[in-house]
Formats: structure tokens, C-alpha cells, sequence
């Protein structure tokens, strides 16, 4: 009694306030609201009558039509209880399609929680949310796809690669006869006699020694071919296929996310609506803990504001910048990117020589040969630590909106990243292939340079593998030589540069560009280095708690928030861009390089891909027939017909969402003029019948 | 009740996951929590209501410029003081993860409605801009940036141009700008 009491009370709380539950539910505005201020008792059966109106009409899901009623729970319950009164009334067959639905869910909600309690990082994402605000969060919600993408990369190189290889290199023979001249096979990575344990370390770091023998680098695999009466597996074919599929799979995981990404960023229709509601509607983080954190984030709010109100009022006032005022700004602009292009010129030139010094100096052993090993790496990582920054500073001093230069700053620096990776590959493969060589008789023998290189694969993989470890190296130093005694001599002096230096800010674009470059490196040195994608799997690992700690202890939150919704796209295109790259390398390698006649799956062949056509000649008629059919125009142009029907259908049905919404706005508008209209009529009634009296 | 109850019992539970978004997992912890602040006041109570000081010592809420809004708009008692362990339900529930987009923008309104009168108007816009920049006099807009502020949402957000925005006009800029999802949270 006192539970129904209480109940009616709570609701009359609700009514009073002007939020009737009819506002949530449209259906409901046809039932006459007088009625339920006159019947008292009565009126939580409105919503009721609601509940069960919807409930049957979409009897499968009941539960999240009374979850989604903004009401308080004692009226969803006595909504509940009346569906249930309203059971015997369903036939038997509805009864069971709830149950059902009812058990459905009951297991759905298990799963869930049982997926919650495994994903990986949730506590810790869950608290860098709530200190530092969404948009550090999607940079670590990033890095956890990365690492899960990887993870699940070296599953399938494990499962089809790797395993298989393992297995059949203690069953099977030897090599398969290899012809060839006596030269192109000489290559004997073993290192010969006593190795001191300092060579260890550096073999680990450089990938030669006994690294080069092991299932890390292309060239220990073998050619083998198990072929019995009912089971055969060639691991050439499975190797080549397995670094397709994995292009293949890394494309359908970015595609499938940047899809989420877009719909959301499209949905939200870009600048349709302006910041400022934005800002002061959604701009508060209701995850926010702490009272430093809220005073942070208060703060970011201000700037925010102040920032966006002041750049309206300095938009306005260059509509009226005078002409001359304007030709300065033009050239100094063109000026400035073009010495910003230098730059990035500069750092590719430097890469260039950088590699073809390093390659000319192979012979080097030691801590020189080790510097020399990594003068790539390491020319590379400085120009992208050195151009960037000095790219910011000319982004200030071009003048253009906070946005624009985001923007412009973040291009620049991911053209820098690719094109300084695509110089050091452009490098290596000239000097395999012996272009722009004098002494070009290197390579009519072999094809390829076999003096240097005579496991040329190999070489690109470690030269893969130098390049994400120095990335490792560089992030953790970065940590420690850095950023602690940054923040030490910040925290513990009190002079001016120091407070003017502060803490660092965590620069989300940085960030995530450094993450899509160490992807893109795993990309490029796949086919070379097949268990890449497991030492990425731990380089992540390891970067996600060295940028949560710097997090924590280091870092201030940016002074200038960092909206996650269009980057979260355009991260992902840039991603997208990294694979392109990869796959280019992947292309090039499998169908213009002679592959090393001295190691590898494919050391027999004149190309990698020729072992498909071979391996298709082998198949069974029927099979071959098949294929071809799949590849004839008989099958590609009804496939084609009716893929641009369906594109077509999806294109209309957007346009036709797109038209609908501007409908309804306009339906909006022409409510709140009726309405308008009404009070005003009514104020004239009244006051003309007050007239009267 | 159930909810004086040290445990909550399994029917209770599943009616609670049924008109909550919330898992099991969160129910409990969320009765665990409750029963916490409860101890500290009344505990015999038939049906206990904690009063909004002690719901505002949890810390997801402490330190929310919008903390007694919140509490106010879950409160179904009539003085609009004090929570529940349903209201609270509700409340997480309204917070959670899984909770539609419709129904956060509702309660978001409802806690930006300073007044309660169904529309935001240009006092509410100004309270609302004043909890997001802090109290105090450094940290506020001056006045004339903040009429030049209002002025710019109303122009933005104002469909009808009637001078307040309304439930649709505020779901309709909420629909748009999908980071609210995540930032309209509170997870114990």
C-alpha cells in the first residue's frame, strides 16, 4: 500500500513539473490531457496504455521500449506490471515469442557482460577518460585497436605461416633442387666459430646473427611442399596467400571502423550547426573526476569560448582588411609554406644519403657498425621529431584559423612520415636492383644484386625491423630522458622560463601519427618479416603504459580540446594511406623482384607470384573451369550491374533521409509559428473578455 | 523492500535489469554504493532516501558543476530533495553506456532547465554557461561576451525563433554532435 502510494505520489512530482512522460512519446499527444488531471487516480494509466500500445506492436522487445521512457522507475514498474496483466490476453504464440525474446536477452545481457569483463584496458581507458577528456581517449581507444589488429594478424600468419613451417621442416627433406649459377646461392647467415655475448645484444637490435636465422625473417623458411595421397600443403602458396589475406583482413578491419567513424561524422552533417551550442550543450564531460580535473576542464571551456568569440570578432574584422593588408598576408603565407616544403625536401634528401651511406658501410662491425646500422632509423626519427616542430612554429605565423591549422600542421607532418618511409624503400630497392649503378654486371648474374644483398628480403625485413624497435627505443627514452625531468624541474623550481615552459601537453595528432607510422612500417616489412605483427603487438603494449604513465605524471590537459569526431575518420584515412603504402611495397616485391635464389619459399621462381599460376595449373579441371568462370566477363559484369543497384538504391534512400530531415525542420518551424499564433489569440481573448466583464 | 535488504533478491534484479540499461555487475555495485551512504543515516527506513548531501559526497558526483541539478531531476520526492535506490537506478541508468542518444538528450535538458519550465531561455543559457566556466570572477565571461555568446546560440539553435530553445530544437543540435554520447556518462 505504502509501494502504491508512493507511487502515485512520485508521479504527480513528475506531472507537476511540466515533463509529462508524453513529451518523450509522440503517440501520446493524441490522448486528451485533461483527462488526466481530472481522473487523479487514474493518470499513470496513460503511459501505460502507451507501454502496452507499443508493446504490441513490437512484441519481441518490450524491456528497451520501458528502459527508453524517461520516466522514474516506480512508473515503469506499474507500467511492467500492467504489460503483465496483459499477458493471458496473447495467444500462445506471442506468450512464446516473449519468453523467448525474454531468454534471448537474458543471454545477450551475459555475453555482454561477460565481453565487458574481458576486454582488454577497460579500467584504464575508463579513468583517461575521465581525467583527460574524450579526445585523449580515442587515441588510446586507437591504440588498443592497433593492438588487437595486430594481434590477430599474427594469429593468421601463426596459424598458416608459421605453425605449418615449424611442423613440416622436421618432417619433410631437405630443399628442393634449386638450378641456378654457383654465385646467386652462396649465403650462409650462421655466424662462423666463438660469438662473444656482447654480439647477442647487437644481433637483437640489428636483426643479423642468429636473429637472421630464425622464423623472424623471410629467409629461413623453406620451399617446402608436403604432397600426400589425401593432404598437401606448400608453403610458398601458403606464405604468399597468407601476407594477401592479411592486406586483405587489415583493410576490412580499417574500412569496417572508419565506416562507424564516418556514419557518425556524416551524421552529425559537419559544420551545419555551429560550435557555440555545441560547446555549451554537449561540451561538459559528465565522466569528469576530481576536482582538478573539473577545474581543467572549466578551464578548457573558457579558452574555448573566449578563443572561438574572438576569432568571430577577428573574422569580422578581416572583411575589412584593406587590400594591401591582405597581398602581405597572401605572400607571406605562399612564402612560409614553401619554406616549410623545403624542409620536408631537406629531410628527404637527408634520408637518401643517410641510406646509401649506411648500405656503403655494411662491412662495419661493433658500436660504429651498430651506428651505422641504424643511421637510417635514426635520421629518419629526427627528421620526424625536428620538421614537425618546426612546422608548428610556421603554422603560428601564418595567421590562419585555430582549425586550419590543425589541419595544415597534421598534413604536413603525415606527408613527411610517408614520404620519408618511401624514400629509404625507393633507396634500398634501387640498390638491389642496381638502377642508377655504374658497375650494373651485379646483377645480370642473379637479377638482383647478389654481392650485398644476397638474401635481399631478408635485408628489407631487418631493415622493417630496426626501424619499428628504434621507434620502441625512441618512446621510451623520449619518457625517461624527457619528459620525468621536464616535469621535475617544471614542478620543482619556481622560476619564470620554467612556469612558462610547464608541463607537457598530450598532442593527440602526434600521437596518433606516430602510432599509423609504426602500423605502416609493420605494413611494409610483413612480406619480409612475417612475426612483425607480434613484435607490434608488444610494442604497443608497451607504448600504451609508457603514454598512460607520461599521462598521469607528466601531462597537463591540452589547453585547447581536441574534438575526436572528424579525426577519428581522418586518423583512419590516414591509416588507410600507410596500407596503401604497404601494399605498393607488397605489389612491387611479389611481381617485379627477382626473389633471392639463396633463401626463401620462393627460391626457385622467377617471381613470387609465379607460384600461383603453377600451383593453379596443378588443380583439377573442374576447379581451373571454375576459376576461370569466376574471372570471365560472364560473371563480372552481372556482378558489376548489380552491385550499382544496389549503390543506386542506397544513394536514393540517403537523398530521401536528407529531404525528410529538412521536412520536418521546416514542420518544426511551422508548429512553433501555430503555436506562437494560438497564445497570442488566446492573450487577445482573454483580455477581451476581461473587456467585457 | 528489497533495497534495505543487504542483498538484492534475484527477482528484484532481473525486473532492475529489465527497466534499467544497466548489467547485473552495475546493479550491484550500485546497491553496494548506496547501501554505503545509506549506513551513515537512517537504515530502518521502510523506504530510505538519501539525502542529497550525502549523494553529492560520492565522487563520480562530487565534483560536478551540475551535481544538484542531477540530483533534483532524478528525485521523484515531492520537496525534490534526496534520492532513492531506484531514483539512483534511474539515474545510472540515464548515464550508462548503453543508454540511447533519446534519452540522454532528455535528461540533459532537464538538468540545463534551471527553472523547470520546459524551455531553455535566456536565463538558463546564462546558469548553464556559468556552471561549464566556473563561478568564480576570473574564470566567467565578461558580459559582453556572454551576450554576444547567447545571442550566437540562440541564432544557431533557435529553429522557431521564439527567443528559447525547446526539447526538439535541443535533441535536433544534440543528434548532430555525437561525442555526447560518450561525455554524457557516469560510471561508478
Amino acid at each position: 500500500m505504502t509501494s502504491q502510494l508512493q507511487r502515485q505520489g512520485s508521479a504527480a512530482a513528475v506531472q507537476g513539473t511540466g515533463y509529462t512522460g508524453d513529451q518523450g512519446l509522440p503517440r501520446l499527444r493524441r490522448a486528451p490531457s485533461s483527462q488526466s488531471y481530472q481522473n487523479g487516480p487514474q493518470f499513470n494509466w496513460s503511459p501505460a496504455s502507451a507501454g502496452r500500445e507499443k508493446a504490441e506492436e513490437g512484441a519481441v522487445e518490450p524491456p528497451k521500449s520501458l528502459r527508453s521512457l524517461p520516466i522514474p522507475m516506480a512508473l515503469k514498474r506499474a507500467i511492467c506490471q500492467v504489460q503483465q496483466m496483459h499477458v493471458p490476453v496473447l495467444s500462445s504464440l506471442q506468450s512464446w515469442k516473449r519468453s523467448k525474446a525474454k531468454s534471448l536477452s537474458r543471454v545477450r545481457s551475459y555475453i555482454g557482460g561477460f565481453l565487458n569483463y574481458i576486454t582488454l584496458w577497460r579500467k584504464s581507458l575508463n579513468k583517461i577518460g575521465g581525467n583527460f577528456g574524450g579526445g585523449v581517449q580515442s587515441y588510446f581507444l586507437f591504440l588498443r585497436f592497433l593492438v588487437v589488429l595486430n594481434f590477430l594478424s599474427f594469429m593468421l600468419i601463426a596459424g598458416f605461416v608459421l605453425i605449418p613451417s615449424i611442423v613440416f621442416r622436421s618432417v619433410a627433406s631437405g630443399p628442393m633442387n634449386i638450378t641456378g649459377p654457383a654465385e646467386c646461392l652462396q649465403y650462409d647467415p650462421n655466424p662462423q666459430g666463438l660469438v662473444k655475448f656482447h654480439n647477442y645484444f647487437l644481433d637483437l637490435l640489428t636483426g643479423t646473427g642468429f636473429m637472421e636465422s630464425s622464423y623472424l625473417f623471410y629467409g629461413y623458411y623453406n620451399n617446402t611442399m608436403v604432397a600426400g595421397s589425401d593432404f598437401s600443403y606448400n608453403i610458398p602458396l601458403a606464405y604468399l596467400f597468407t601476407a594477401i589475406f592479411y592486406f586483405a583482413f587489415c583493410l576490412l578491419c580499417i574500412t569496417a571502423r572508419m565506416g562507424t567513424a564516418f556514419r557518425v561524422a556524416v551524421a552529425t552533417g559537419g559544420g551545419a550547426i555551429g560550435s557555440y551550442s555545441r560547446i555549451v550543450f554537449t561540451g561538459w564531460d559528465f565522466g569528469c573526476l576530481g576536482d582538478r580535473a573539473m577545474k581543467l576542464k572549466q578551464k578548457n571551456i573558457i579558452y574555448q569560448l573566449q578563443v572561438d568569440l574572438e576569432e568571430e570578432r577577428i573574422k569580422n574584422k578581416a572583411a575589412t582588411l584593406t587590400l594591401g593588408q591582405k597581398i602581405f598576408l597572401y605572400s607571406l603565407r605562399i612564402f612560409l609554406s614553401l619554406v616549410a616544403f623545403g624542409l620536408i625536401i631537406a629531410a628527404f634528401f637527408s634520408i637518401f644519403a643517410a641510406t646509401n651511406f649506411s648500405q656503403g658501410k655494411t662491412g662495419e662491425v661493433g658500436v660504429l657498425g651498430l651506428f651505422f646500422e641504424y643511421l637510417p632509423s635514426i635520421v629518419i626519427t629526427a627528421g620526424n621529431f625536428v620538421v614537425p616542430l618546426l612546422c608548428d612554429q610556421i603554422a603560428l605565423l601564418e595567421r590562419y584559423d585555430p582549425s586550419i591549422t590543425v589541419i595544415v600542421a597534421l598534413l604536413r607532418s603525415v606527408f613527411l612520415r610517408m614520404v620519408s618511409l618511401s624514400v629509404l624503400l625507393f633507396t634500398l630497392w634501387n640498390q638491389i636492383t642496381c638502377k642508377q649503378r655504374v658497375s650494373a654486371e651485379d646483377c645480370t648474374l642473379c637479377h638482383y644484386n647478389y654481392k650485398s644483398y644476397p638474401c635481399w628480403e631478408t635485408r628489407v625485413g631487418q631493415e622493417m625491423y630496426k626501424l619499428a624497435l628504434f621507434d620502441l627505443i625512441i618512446t621510451i627514452a623520449m619518457l625517461v630522458l624527457v619528459e620525468f625531468p621536464r616535469r621535475m624541474v617544471v614542478d620543482g623550481s619556481s622560476s619564470k622560463l620554467a612556469q612558462w615552459v610547464g608541463r607537457q601537453e598530450f598532442q593527440v595528432p602526434a600521437n596518433v601519427l606516430g602510432l599509423v607510422y609504426g602500423q605502416t612500417v609493420v605494413w611494409t616489412g610483413a612480406l619480409f618479416c612475417p612475426l612483425l605483427p607480434v613484435i607490434n603487438t608488444l610494442k604497443f603494449v608497451i607504448v600504451f603504459y609508457c603514454k598512460k604513465i607520461t599521462l598521469f605524471y607528466n601531462c597537463r590537459p591540452a589547453t585547447k580540446t581536441f574534438r575526436s569526431t572528424w579525426a577519428t575518420a581522418f586518423f583512419l584515412l590516414v591509416l588507410l594511406f600507410g596500407w596503401s603504402l604497404g601494399l605498393l611495397v607488397l605489389i612491387y616485391s611479389m611481381a617485379q623482384i627477382h626473389p633471392s635464389m639463396s633463401c626463401g619459399p620462393f627460391r626457385s621462381l622467377i617471381s613470387m607470384w609465379t607460384i600461383v599460376p603453377n600451383s593453379f595449373y596443378n588443380l583439377s579441371q573442374t576447379s581451373q573451369d571454375f576459376l576461370f568462370y569466376l574471372g570471365s566477363q560472364r560473371f563480372s559484369i552481372p556482378l558489376f550491374l548489380f552491385f550499382s543497384v544496389v549503390m543506386c538504391y542506397f544513394i536514393a534512400l540517403a537523398s530521401v533521409h536528407g529531404k525528410s530531415v529538412n521536412l520536418l525542420k521546416t514542420q518544426l518551424k511551422l508548429e512553433a509559428r501555430d503555436k506562437q499564433f494560438l497564445v497570442k489569440q488566446i492573450e487577445e481573448l482573454s483580455r477581451t473578455l476581461g473587456v467585457a466583464r | 523492500m528489497g533495497a534495505t535488504a543487504s542483498q538484492l533478491g534475484k527477482d528484484v534484479l532481473s525486473e532492475y535489469q529489465e527497466l534499467t540499461f544497466l548489467t547485473k555487475q552495475e546493479i550491484l555495485l550500485a546497491h553496494k554504493r548506496f547501501t554505503e551512504l545509506q549506513s551513515r543515516d537512517s537504515r530502518g527506513n521502510l523506504n530510505p532516501r538519501v539525502p542529497t548531501e550525502t549523494i553529492l559526497t560520492l565522487p563520480e558526483l562530487k565534483s560536478n558543476p551540475f551535481r544538484d541539478r542531477i540530483c533534483r531531476v532524478f528525485s521523484t520526492s515531492e520537496s525534490k530533495d534526496g534520492l532513492t535506490f531506484e531514483d539512483f537506478l534511474d539515474l545510472l541508468s540515464a548515464f550508462s553506456d548503453s543508454a540511447t542518444l533519446e534519452i540522454k538528450s532528455h535528461y540533459a535538458f532537464r538538468i540545463f532547465d534551471f527553472d523547470d519550465d520546459g524551455t531553455l531561455d535566456e536565463n538558463d543559457l546564462k546558469k548553464l554557461v556559468n556552471c561549464l566556466t566556473g563561478e568564480t570572477d576570473d574564470t566567467r565571461l565578461t558580459p559582453d561576451e556572454m551576450t554576444q555568446l547567447i545571442r550566437n546560440i540562440l541564432e544557431e539553435s533557435d529553429i522557431d525563433k521564439d527567443g528559447t530553445v525547446n526539447l526538439s530544437e535541443f535533441q535536433h543540435v544534440i543528434s548532430r554532435s555525437p561525442d555526447f554520447v560518450s561525455s554524457f556518462k557516469i560510471v561508478l
